[in-house]
């Protein structure tokens, strides 16, 4: 137990690291993966097809990479982020490809009748998609965003790559200068703790959406 | 009701199965700590015909892989004729770090041989054999840097790999230490370490001076190591406590090895001069 508490202090400040890129990612990802869904249906084809290069280069490669790419690839070519910069263009442009996806399917599985009924009340198109179809779509996609939120609680340990001392990487150092595996027990008690609340923060907001029913 | 009882039977046998797995690795362990007197290391090594290495094999240049994805590097070239010389095989393991005392403890690997440096909570935890590499940690700026001394380094951005033994050394000097360590940045390996420390995310990185010449050495003139180290450390095989006699024997061919100058022919092949300790 006492050795637990020592490894506290090191441990809060990396959760707290975990925290601030959790949070910060997730305010601008989710935003963009609405708009970036809408323009992966947009019938202006040009765009349409810009958006689905965009998700195949950032979904088809590992974040570590791109991580990697947005640091040091830069750097490479003279231009350098940040750290913290780098790793919040990483992660929102990751996470936004794949939440474009689950927006993109959400729009796609609103029933044609509802876009022609709201054409016959004189609605236009914005008009249609943001007073018709989007609600209706944030009640559907909750159950994947909710994935993905929870997989963003655990990728956020990917930032030890750019040197970044974030709740797991905090649990390796003590883990192996005190040849001692207990701090890997405890960084997995810490994500089960943040991932208990995003499930049931989501659990509570699908409630709250199930109107109409 | 049927299907269910087949279910259940299945995870009673998965669980049976999980446990005796659990037990014989058990077994294993108290076999690693035989009473004083009844070792049978060397025994059991001379009839299994090999010893198995544990290494990390991103580590130049004491083992990594080479183009054709063999594991290769000083460390090896030691292995192979220590092991030569004791007239058994040898075989290489790569192991996760975090986990090597686990490894060694369990059997999976015999020795760990892999730029170890001997500290006093290792020597808790394995046999070490002699030193046989005496280690700087180095401190390695840009050459226009205008940093001379230690001293300079105050407010500096410095990075380090994580965990490693050069965070011990910094740390253990701690009228330095006091200075740097709000701007010490740990990562996974040396060589993103120094490619920051190339594009300009950090002022200088401290690292051992195996691993720093070896980088150095193939960027010639981007590199400036400074007169001022963090102190020395030695490299030993790390062996399970247990394992008198095979530690013996390794120490036996260790020995020879120094005396008889092959072991400084291999540390010219890696680092271009004999930087064996005798």
């Amino acid at each position: 137990m006492d050795y637990v508490l020592t490894l506290m202090p090191s441990m809060l400040k990396g959760w707290t690291v975990t925290l601030q890129i959790f949070f910060i990612v997730l305010i601008f990802a989710l935003p963009l993966g609405v708009i970036m869904g809408i323009a992966r249906l947009s019938t202006f084809k040009p765009l349409a097809w810009f958006m689905e290069l965009y998700v195949w280069l950032f979904r088809g490669t590992p974040l570590l990479l791109q991580l990697l790419f947005w640091y040091f690839g830069l750097m490479a070519v003279g231009l350098r982020l940040e750290r913290e910069m780098a790793v919040y263009v990483a992660f929102v442009l990751n996470y936004a490809a794949y939440l474009a996806e689950i927006f993109r399917s959400g729009i796609q599985s609103i029933d044609k009748g509802q876009y022609e009924a709201a054409d016959v009340l004189g609605l236009n198109r914005k008009q249609t998609m943001s007073q018709i179809v989007l609600p209706q779509v944030f009640k559907r996609v909750m159950p994947p965003i909710g994935n993905e939120v929870i997989n963003l609680v655990k990728d956020t340990a990917l930032v030890y790559i750019i040197a970044m001392s974030e709740l797991s990487r905090a649990a390796r150092i003590h883990a192996v200068r005190d040849e001692n595996l207990i701090p890997f027990a405890i960084a997995a008690v810490f994500y089960l703790l943040m991932t208990a609340i995003v499930q049931q923060f989501f659990k509570w907001l699908e409630s709250k959406l199930d109107y109409y029913r | 009701m049927k299907r269910k009882l087949v279910l259940i039977l299945a995870l009673c046998l998965a669980l049976g199965l999980f446990l005796s797995g659990c037990s014989s690795n058990a077994d294993k362990g108290d076999k690693n700590q035989p009473p004083a007197g009844t070792d049978t290391s060397w025994q059991e090594i001379q009839d299994k015909g090999y010893f198995v290495v544990g290494l990390d094999d991103a580590f130049p240049p004491m083992g990594f892989r080479d183009e054709k994805n063999e594991i290769v590097g000083f460390d090896i070239d030691l292995a192979k004729e220590a092991a030569k010389r004791m007239g058994v095989d040898v075989k290489f393991q790569p192991i996760s770090w975090d986990a090597k005392v686990e490894e060694l403890d369990s059997g999976n690997i015999d020795v760990i041989w892999n730029g170890l440096t001997i500290t006093e909570e290792r020597q808790k935890q394995m046999l070490f054999t002699a030193p046989y590499i005496q280690d700087r940690q180095i401190i390695v700026v840009l050459p226009d840097s205008d940093i001379k001394t230690k001293a300079d380094l105050a407010g500096k951005k410095i990075g380090i790999q994580a965990a490693s033994s050069a965070v011990d050394a910094v740390e253990a000097d701690k009228a330095t230490y006091e200075l740097i360590k709000d701007k010490l940045l740990e990562f996974d390996s040396n060589d993103l370490a120094m490619r920051d420390l190339k594009g300009g995310g950090l002022q200088a990185v401290v690292v051992d001076e195996v691993v720093g010449r070896y980088y150095i050495s193939k960027h010639p003139n981007e590199y400036r190591v400074l007169e001022e180290n963090f102190g020395v450390e030695d490299f030993g095989v790390g062996l399970r406590l247990g394992d008198k006699t095979f530690h013996a024997e390794l120490e036996k061919a260790l020995n020879a090895m120094k005396a008889d100058g092959k072991a400084a022919e291999i540390s010219q092949k890696w680092f271009g001069e004999d930087i064996i300790k005798k």
